[in-house]
């Protein structure tokens, strides 16, 4: 299991077309993805328990990975994050 | 027994059984099925997923080709919805383990979901709680089957009560039993209610909450003439709007005794009148009345619904056959009005988004901005001119320089070369005009009218466009007036400034066929008329009914009152004193 704590710094925070970037990329591994946040937790491959957790800019996220490939899961998370889901340039 | 108040959109009263159109509401009863017929839901709302995601692909490639990424990603983030495991295995569980039909999954589902994002307190992200209703509305449309089959499954005479309709809804009505309709949206001057009049069914519009008031099979009380619903009426007022509709039915009849008589009032004023036509919904009865020529015919319908503009052989058909419908009569053909809420398919040239399509570009606008469309538009049209011995005028819609009509003039000025190169010739002269709809076109006509053979006034835009008020808003959609002051002394000027070049105006729009608006019209000398087939004899009986001295003494008042209740009241007073 990989635990790691990711920062929002695009403008808008997760709305619908990041929350489609990361439940896509999500969808693309085979281990568990949990996204938790104010004591919310959700499935990273559901595109809507993605945008229910409301993360505006500057807020954090904790992303949990366990299973197969989750060191690449992970990596591909934080990829994402650190550039703004591919946003601003 | 209810009673609601609409917008009248077209006349005539209509009784009968209600019928809602499915899929509309998404919010339904729970309703369990025996665990017998749970493969049987599950395999409808497998279907269901699939054609929806079918759906969204094509929408998405549409969106693409027409509005560009950023609006294709939207429609990928619906296709995540309807993929979303939280979505598709709750509704599967509620189906198998529930025993809910698939429906109600569906609706217990999104109603589940939709509990989650109201407790997010950004608004932003609260508003996301929309995609995931559009898509299960969809979903819900595709589980009840397409509109087009439901319709087409109608077999009794019914009224159909319907949110919203779509002038492609609307045109298969009549082939399809359906004797009247209402609906929650919409206004006065919307598409749906022009086609409604030109399909001579009763239509009440703008109900807001008919279609979660009624239920199928409610009997239901249609008055066109007034913009009532009454659901489930009593005795007594059943058999009031029966009587109400012999009579109406027996006034119709009368009205075709004056098909054969001029257009002209007591005092032997004439008044040209034009019929607009569509060749889609060309009744039996329409092609009996007899009018003095075509007034408006609106082309856009060629330009939708198609992945590519319609060919010049395909435009020139369609004109001719139109054109020969009235021999040596006026055609106008209005150049094609495409923008705002008639956006085609297929790509234009440099058009982005819109955020306010009403204000951007359409009509000359668009065409000048595509010169292909024009020219091949000009070219059908030139080359039905030179086969038929109508009048044929052409009309520019939404002009608002004098430097647009120009540009069109160079234009068919070169396709009038071209088909001479041809050895061929119009048989007539062809009259270019505008429509004008712009209150700066309005103004400043003057500078404009010497590069116009003929004026016509399209009044449903110009008086949105006069008062600031979009009609398809119910907010201010009350505030489109036809009495305000502003509305007739601009007509006013319009018919004065034309006229002092000795050239004409005709009036087409929703005003032409108000009979309370008529008087102040013929009062300020409007040459011509252009109403729809549906309400031509009432306008021309009214018209035979009417003196044109007393109408302007009345019209020249109006123009000096200063609020739109004076002029109102001044109307009333008039017809009061006239019965």
């Amino acid at each position: 299991m990989i635990q790691q704590e990711l920062k929002i710094i695009n403008r808008l925070g997760i709305h619908a077309r990041p929350a489609a970037l990361i439940a896509q990329t999500a969808a693309n591994f085979v281990c568990e993805i949990k996204l938790i946040k104010d004591n919310i937790s959700v499935d990273a491959k559901s595109i809507m328990g993605v945008m229910m957790l409301a993360a505006e800019c500057g807020s954090s996220v904790q992303v949990i990975t366990k299973g197969a490939d989750e060191k690449e899961a992970a990596d591909a998370l934080k990829n994402l994050f650190e550039n703004k889901f591919n946003e601003e340039f | 027994m209810l009673v609601l108040k609409g917008v009248p959109a077209s006349p005539g009263i209509a009784i009968g059984p209600a019928i809602l159109l499915p899929g509309e509401q998404i919010i339904v009863p729970v309703q369990h099925i025996n665990a017998a017929e749970a493969s049987a839901e599950l395999q409808k709302i497998l279907r269901a997923i699939e054609k929806t995601s079918e759906e969204l692909d094509q929408c998405e490639k549409k969106v693409q080709a027409s509005l560009g990424t950023e609006y294709a990603n939207l429609m990928s983030t619906h296709k995540l919805i309807l993929q979303d495991p939280a979505l598709k295995n709750s509704i599967i569980q509620k189906i198998t383990k529930e025993h809910l039909s698939a429906r109600s999954a569906l609706c217990v589902t999104l109603q589940e979901l939709a509990a989650n994002f109201d407790k997010i307190e950004d608004p932003f992200f609260k508003e996301r709680r929309n995609d995931i209703f559009d898509v299960g509305k969809r979903l819900s449309a595709n589980l009840v089957g397409g509109k087009q089959e439901f319709l087409a499954s109608i077999h009794t005479p019914s009224l159909l009560v319907a949110h919203d309709l779509f002038p492609s809804d609307t045109i298969a009505l009549p082939e399809n039993h359906v004797t009247g309709f209402c609906t929650d949206l919409g206004g006065k001057t919307s598409h749906t209610a022009l086609l409604a009049q030109s399909l001579n069914i009763p239509a009440v519009v703008g109900l807001s909450t008919a279609s979660k008031d009624v239920k199928n099979g409610d009997i239901l009380i249609i008055d066109g003439e007034n913009g009532l619903l009454v659901i489930n009426p009593d005795r007594y007022t059943l058999s009031n709007y029966r009587k109400i509709q012999r009579e109406l039915k027996k006034t119709e009849s009368l009205l075709k005794t004056i098909n054969h008589l001029p257009g002209i009032t007591q005092d032997g004023h004439q008044i040209n009148l034009y019929v607009n036509y569509d060749p889609r919904t060309d009744t039996k009865e329409n092609k009996r009345l007899v009018t003095d020529g075509l007034g408006l015919l609106r082309t856009e319908f060629l330009f939708m619904n198609t992945p590519q503009p319609p060919s010049e052989d395909i435009q020139y058909s369609t004109y001719l056959a139109v054109a020969k419908r009235f021999d040596m009569r006026p055609v106008t053909i209005r150049l094609a009005d495409l923008g705002a809420d008639k956006m085609p398919d297929f790509p234009l040239d440099e058009i982005d988004e819109d955020d306010n399509p009403f204000m951007g570009c359409r009509g000359v606008r668009l065409l000048l901005k595509n010169p292909d469309l024009l020219h091949t538009q000009l070219r059908a049209i030139v080359r039905v001119a030179c086969e038929v011995p109508a009048q044929v005028r052409i009309m520019i819609p939404m002009v608002s320089s004098v430097e647009e009509v120009r540009h069109v003039r160079a234009a068919f000025e070169q396709v009038l070369s071209e088909i001479e190169k041809d050895n061929k010739k119009p048989v007539n002269k062809i009259a270019l005009g505008a429509m004008i709809e712009v209150p700066a076109a309005a103004i400043a006509l003057d500078g404009m009218i010497n590069d116009l053979d003929f004026v016509s006034i399209g009044t449903n835009d110009l008086i949105q466009y006069l008062v600031a008020v979009d009609r398809v808003n119910p907010d201010v959609a009350h505030m489109y007036d036809p009495c305000h002051p502003a509305v007739g002394r601009t007509i006013h000027d319009i018919i004065q400034t034309t006229h002092q070049r000795g050239k004409s105006v005709t009036i087409c729009g929703e005003i032409a066929s108000d009979t309370k608006m008529l008087p102040l019209l013929i009062g300020w000398h409007v040459d011509g008329l252009s109403v729809t087939p549906r309400m031509y004899l009432r306008v021309k009986n009214s018209i035979r009914n009417l003196n044109f001295d007393t109408c302007s003494d009345l019209a020249q008042a109006a123009l000096l009152m200063g609020s739109s209740e004076e002029i109102r009241n001044l109307i009333e007073q008039n017809q009061h004193e006239d019965s």
